[in-house]
């Protein structure tokens, strides 16, 4: 009896100060976070292939196509953790036939279908066109079935339509970074424009998930590419890897800077809120804002990035410092939308009580959920890369005495 | 003027089909009344005013049972309509031999409201269903027509549930609070007006402890005089604790 009540009391859910009865149980979990973080990593890689279409980046000319059908990868995942969320898939397409225009969320729908069919799928299509001709001339089978119905019919590979491929594929990529910063920053702006919540209500939320954004894709499309590359046994280009190395350093200096004046913001304004965000930021949210985020996401990638890339270091030295910075930024940025996911249900609006939010681990909102969320974008990327290599012909290969 | 590029025509094609199909699948499948009055489906209207009353009312419990009605409106569940604990009960004013109200028995129902809840009020009496005794329905102990306060030392658990918890586990687990705290009527009214008084000094832990109380003999002694010199006892001893023995 004196065992049971010690484990009674506890197993008392943890909640200090005084909070209103709705905000005991956290609505938004795990898979609201995983949400965000896949339509970052697509809005940034879609940004990283427009550097070398639009902006004529040359060095990474490598990872072009590879950004491309990661952002598709991450594109076809993406609403799947919101369609768990909410149960009732099917209720999703009712936003389509019955359009709401005073809600930015079913409005999404429409920012998602045109950057996925208009944008996405046609600049793969465009870009692989006369590929996707000479493969299902090649090809057998079933492989020669699936190339003919990709090629669509239009198997004019002459130079007039090549040439009009790329200079068509050119325009949409300049549609296309607006609606990727569209993309992204719908999902901050969601956030942002929830005024009765103090952690979000700021309108430098979407410009901070837009820049998160840029930093995850860049480092997601490195660690692909070297990933990849090492598995396949060829040559990495140190000239496309510095260069990426250099992007993400770049844009990490600005989403930091931006971070750092949105709190800093915070304090100068100083509302009635400041109390308590200062106990939850030294208390509930301390390892994953101040160590994650902060310290192993920013800081620790920031420093190796600039050692590895502007530092006299051999080859292999500077590949197992991106490597380990860009996945430090997945870290990083993953936490930073758990802090803005969960970090802003984690305070009453009583402004004086804090609840904790305890992860189930099953169920369809648990972590294996998420796990698999996570890993699909992988498996779709997989498939793509065997259907549609991105790889450049011109890759040497690693020679074998390395 | 140049001719469109022919690897433009299977994507018109594919693109006038996919928002055609949108346009057909709206036709379809929106309901017709959709948009009349707003953005929802008019006849939706129509169809929930045209549902089946299934509650009836506390006043219409109060025509046959009057005084469990009169009881209940004097107690503290006087905001607690009937049909809360007994369900919908129009089939039984209807036809009251046919149709009897289920009466919730046994300890599943009363802890919705009345179990621990942290983000409850304070005030708000709640129990940890666990170990308020365990096993018994809550109807044993408690009329839920009129459940006044009940006896202590449940009475201070109800709002100070955490220092319960503590103290359960202690060697005062049998020591009522008001043992040691007084506390004015108005307390149970008012917390927050009326606050309960801590103890002042070292006389009332000496009820118990000191060399000549007349307390079990089971219980530590201390000379109260010499013991701790100036200071209070709970500087060392938190009364609460398990280990204030220590």
């Amino acid at each position: 009896m004196l065992f049971a009540s010690i484990a009674a009391v506890q197993n008392l859910p943890e909640a200090t100060g005084y909070m209103y009865p709705n905000e005991f149980e956290l609505h938004w979990g795990l898979l609201i976070v995983v949400y965000p973080y896949l339509t970052g990593l697509v809005a940034g890689a879609f940004i990283l292939a427009s550097l070398e279409r639009v902006f004529n980046v040359k060095a990474l000319q490598p990872v072009y196509r590879l950004s491309l059908l990661t952002a598709l990868s991450f594109m076809l995942a993406a609403p799947l953790p919101l369609l768990a969320h909410l149960g009732h898939p099917e209720r999703a397409l009712e936003m389509f036939l019955t359009p709401h225009t005073q809600s930015a969320m079913a409005m999404f729908g429409f920012v998602y279908a045109w950057y996925l069919a208009v944008v996405l799928l046609l600049e793969i299509w465009f870009d692989y066109r006369k590929a996707i001709v000479m493969w299902s001339r090649e090809s057998k089978g079933v492989r020669k079935f699936i190339y003919k119905v990709l090629s669509l019919g239009a198997t004019d590979t002459t130079d007039a339509a090549v040439n009009f491929d790329d200079k068509i594929g050119r325009v949409i990529t300049i549609i296309g970074i607006p609606s990727a910063f569209l993309l992204h920053g719908y999902v901050g702006f969601i956030f942002g424009s929830v005024k009765a919540n103090p952690w979000w209500s700021s309108v430098l939320m979407p410009i901070v998930f837009l820049f998160s954004a840029i930093v995850s894709g860049i480092a997601l499309v490195l660690l692909v590419y070297m990933v990849t590359t090492m598995l396949r046994w060829k040559q990495i280009s140190m000239t496309c890897l510095n260069k990426l190395g250099e992007l993400l350093l770049y844009a990490l200096i600005v989403d930091f800077a931006l971070e750092l004046l949105d709190f800093i913001h915070r304090l100068y304004e100083s509302e009635e809120s400041i109390n308590i965000l200062r106990e939850m930021i030294s208390g509930r949210l301390f390892i994953s804002l101040i160590v994650t985020q902060i310290l192993l996401g920013t800081a620790i990638p920031m420093l190796s990035l600039a050692w590895a890339r502007f530092g006299r270091l051999p080859d292999e030295m500077r590949k197992i410092l991106f490597l380990i910075a860009a996945f430090l930024v997945q870290v990083g940025i993953f936490s930073t939308r758990w802090n803005v996911v969960i970090g802003g249900q984690l305070f009453s609006k009583s402004l004086r009580g804090l609840t904790v939010y305890k992860l189930e681990l099953m169920g369809l909102e648990g972590l294996f959920m998420a796990m698999a969320l996570l890993a699909l974008p992988f498996v779709i990327l997989f498939v793509l890369t065997k259907l549609l290599p991105p790889w450049a012909p011109s890759e040497a290969s690693v020679s074998t005495e390395t | 003027m140049n001719r469109l590029p022919r690897q433009l025509t299977p994507l018109l094609v594919i693109f006038v089909v996919a928002i055609g199909s949108l346009f057909v699948a709206r036709h379809l499948l929106v309901p017709r009344t959709f948009g009349e009055y707003g953005h929802y489906r008019a006849a939706a209207v129509g169809e929930i005013a045209g549902q089946e009353f299934t509650y009836a009312g506390s006043l219409a419990c109060a025509d046959c049972h009057s005084d469990v009605y009169d009881l209940k409106q004097n107690s503290f569940h006087a905001g607690v309509a009937c049909e809360v604990c007994h369900g919908p009960a129009k089939r039984h004013v209807d036809a009251p031999d046919e149709f009897v109200p289920e009466k919730p028995k046994g300890r599943g129902f009363c802890p919705l409201c009345h179990g621990y809840n942290p983000s409850r009020p304070s005030g708000f009496p709640q129990i940890l269903p666990d170990v308020h005794n365990a096993g018994k329905a809550c109807m044993t102990c408690h009329e839920p027509h009129n459940p006044t306060l009940p006896h202590p030392p449940e009475e201070c658990s109800a709002c100070h549930r955490e220092i319960a918890s503590k103290k359960m586990v202690s060697r005062h687990t049998n020591v009522a609070c008001t043992v040691c705290h007084t506390v004015p009527p108005e307390h149970y009214q008012n917390p927050r007006l009326a606050l309960a008084k801590k103890p002042l000094s070292k006389a009332v832990c000496g009820q118990c402890h000191a060399s000549d109380a007349s307390s079990s003999r089971e219980i530590p002694r201390v000379d109260m005089t010499a013991h701790g010199g100036r200071y209070q006892c709970w500087d060392c001893h938190y009364p609460h604790y398990p280990e204030a023995i220590q």
